[in-house]
């Protein structure tokens, strides 16, 4: 069973004077449970879209999608989610640590395991010493640091965050990335949508990319880095000691051990070069 | 559901709105001596005053609590985080009227409570000729705060189709309006002196909507409370059943409304 099954899944806005925008035309997507998957894509594609018919925020106009086999249309679809709403907002007349025995209780979390874990979720994402005070006075990357832990709270199988590093500190950037990463130890299926190419090439599994409401590409992070390899740099050492850098395409790559070897020359280090994830993305949405 | 209604509280406990019209239960203070300026029926006096205080009071909480409570939600986003919870969109509607309701009921209990000390002073200072039956103040208290509860499902329901504030505090406020004189207005096109006036198209639409928004006039006990005349109980069940079968429809309506709202 997959994780997240989403089916032909179409979102037409209806505007004033019967102007409609397609936001999304029929995405197929499959995420599998263990999964880290990027969800890449230039402003305007329809990530949020995507992300907010998932969790019943809008009601897709075709399609149909699946968490954990549940249909999204029935709230009990949501349990097994945490979701991060893109720019998060929450009720600022609370304060975080109520905000948190809130959502808490609404997951029919235990008295005992909510305040445990409402406390270590306030001292990892270090909003410990200021979960008294309303969420009102807090920063913006305070309160995406609230959704964080609001997601992370009750220990989900699958997480759905949109833009999770948005407003964060150099910091709390890293702290995310330990965070997926660590969720993807423990054998959690994340679904992130994200501008940042080098995010997704760090922590990603896979990756999907949507422009204009439609998926371009669906490929593992591995094979794109892979197929992006333009050549190699080789660094060999020649009988006399001195260094020498050549690039060399792929193709020749074989052929040029060979001869260094009968040359009598070292090779110290071969480094793929290779055109970035960025580079990736920038091309496929170009096309 | 609970966990809704509890949110909802602490909310209106902190609103500077409510801080603001809970101001006015300050003018309790000065109903004794507003009332003895009278010289006679001082007693009766009291009564009015304070009665029509608490109405005053529940009606402006009711209208604007009830009429921003789900348009601020949407507005501030704060719904993203809310619905996206494994919490029903009917479960949230639910919670949030029953949170209001609660705490309509818990603002009629201490400001009765003020009320009766208004009273009690009031009375002391001149002696009534008929004493108060608290029993009937109590009663009238209780069909106000019901004829409240009842606002605030209709400002509910116009919340949940409404993008702004406009709608449901205006409109809530109109049918609290309208429904204070439809009992006249439709009594009127349809009294015979009328029936050569009125075109029967406008009796229709009278009619139509003398049945369609809420009749409160029954809610009203405070001639009862003030005379101490014993109100009638087939009136009073009829006005609670009345009560029950017209917040049931409203809050039906609001779910199934909320239900098809898209979250943007
Ligand atoms: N409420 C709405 N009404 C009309 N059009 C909308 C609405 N919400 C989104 N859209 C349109 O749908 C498209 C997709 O928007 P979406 O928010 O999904 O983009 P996104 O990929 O999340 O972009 P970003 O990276 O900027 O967050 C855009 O063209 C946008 O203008
Ligand atoms: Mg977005």
């Amino acid at each position: 069973m997959y994780a997240l099954e989403i089916c032909g899944l179409a979102k037409t806005f209806k505007g004033k004077k019967m102007r409609t925008v397609e936001a999304l035309k029929g995405l197929n997507l499959c995420v599998e449970p263990g999964e880290v998957l990027g969800f890449l894509g230039p402003n305007g594609a329809g990530k949020s879209t995507t992300i907010k018919c998932l969790m019943g925020l809008l009601r897709p106009t075709r399609g149909s999608a699946t968490i954990q086999g549940r249909d999204i249309s029935s709230a009990e679809a949501r349990r097994s989610v945490g979701y991060l709403p893109e720019n998060p907002a929450f009720y600022d007349y609370l304060n975080a640590e109520e905000y948190l025995l809130f959502v808490g209780r609404a997951f029919g979390m235990a008295p005992e395991l909510l305040a445990q874990r409402t406390e270590e979720m306030l001292k990892l994402l270090e909003l410990w010493e200021h979960r008294k005070r309303l969420i009102r006075t807090y920063s913006k990357g305070m309160v995406q640091r609230v959704g964080l832990a609001q997601v992370l709270l009750h220990d989900p199988d699958i997480y759905i965050l949109d833009e999770p590093m948005s407003g964060l500190d150099p910091i709390g950037r890293a702290l995310v990335k330990e965070i997926i990463l660590d969720l993807k130890k423990r054998g959690k299926c994340v679904f992130f949508s994200t501008h940042i190419t080098d995010d997704v090439e760090k922590i990603c599994d896979r990756v999907a990319v949507i422009n204009k409401g439609q998926l371009l590409v669906v490929d593992s992070v591995q094979n794109i880095l892979q197929q992006g390899t333009e050549g190699y740099t080789v660094t060999v050492v020649a009988g006399d000691g001195r260094r020498e850098e050549v690039f060399v395409t792929t193709d020749r790559l074989q052929s040029f051990i060979r001869d260094a070897a009968g040359e009598s020359r070292s090779i110290e280090k071969i480094e793929p070069r290779r055109k970035d994830m960025e580079a990736f993305f920038l091309e496929i949405v170009a096309r | 559901m609970l966990n809704m209604m509890r949110i909802t509280l602490k909310g209106v406990f902190r609103d500077r709105v409510f801080q603001g019209i809970m101001a006015l239960a300050v003018l309790f203070l000065f109903i004794p001596s507003a009332a003895s300026l009278s010289m006679r029926q001082v007693t009766e006096l009291s009564v009015t005053l304070s009665l029509s205080l608490i109405s005053f009071i529940l009606l402006l909480l009711s209208v604007f609590l009830g009429g921003t409570s789900l348009w601020r939600d949407i507005e501030r986003r704060y719904t993203f985080g809310v619905l996206s919870l494994p919490l029903s969109r009917s479960s949230y509607i639910l919670g949030r009227f029953l949170g209001l309701a609660l705490f309509l009921v818990l603002v009629s209990v201490v400001l009765g409570v003020a009320a009766c000390v208004a009273v009690n002073v009031a009375s002391s200072l001149y002696p009534a000729d008929r004493p108060v039956v608290w029993s009937f103040v109590a009663l009238a208290l209780v069909y106000a705060t019901l004829k409240y509860i009842l606002l605030v499902a209709v400002a509910l329901l116009l919340s949940t189709v409404s993008t702004s504030f406009f709608l449901p505090v205006f409109g809530t406020i109109c049918t609290f309006l309208a429904s204070g004189i439809s009992q006249q207005v439709y009594e009127y096109v349809h009294s015979a002196a009328a029936v050569q006036t009125v075109s029967p198209l406008f009796r229709q639409v009278v009619t139509a909507v003398y049945y369609l928004i809420p009749n409160l006039a029954g809610f009203d006990l405070k001639i009862n409370a003030i005379y101490s005349v014993a109100p009638n109980p087939r009136g009073l069940a009829l006005t609670a059943c009345y009560f029950l079968a017209y917040t049931a429809i409203l809050l039906a309506g609001s779910i199934f409304l909320f239900n098809r709202r898209e979250m943007k």
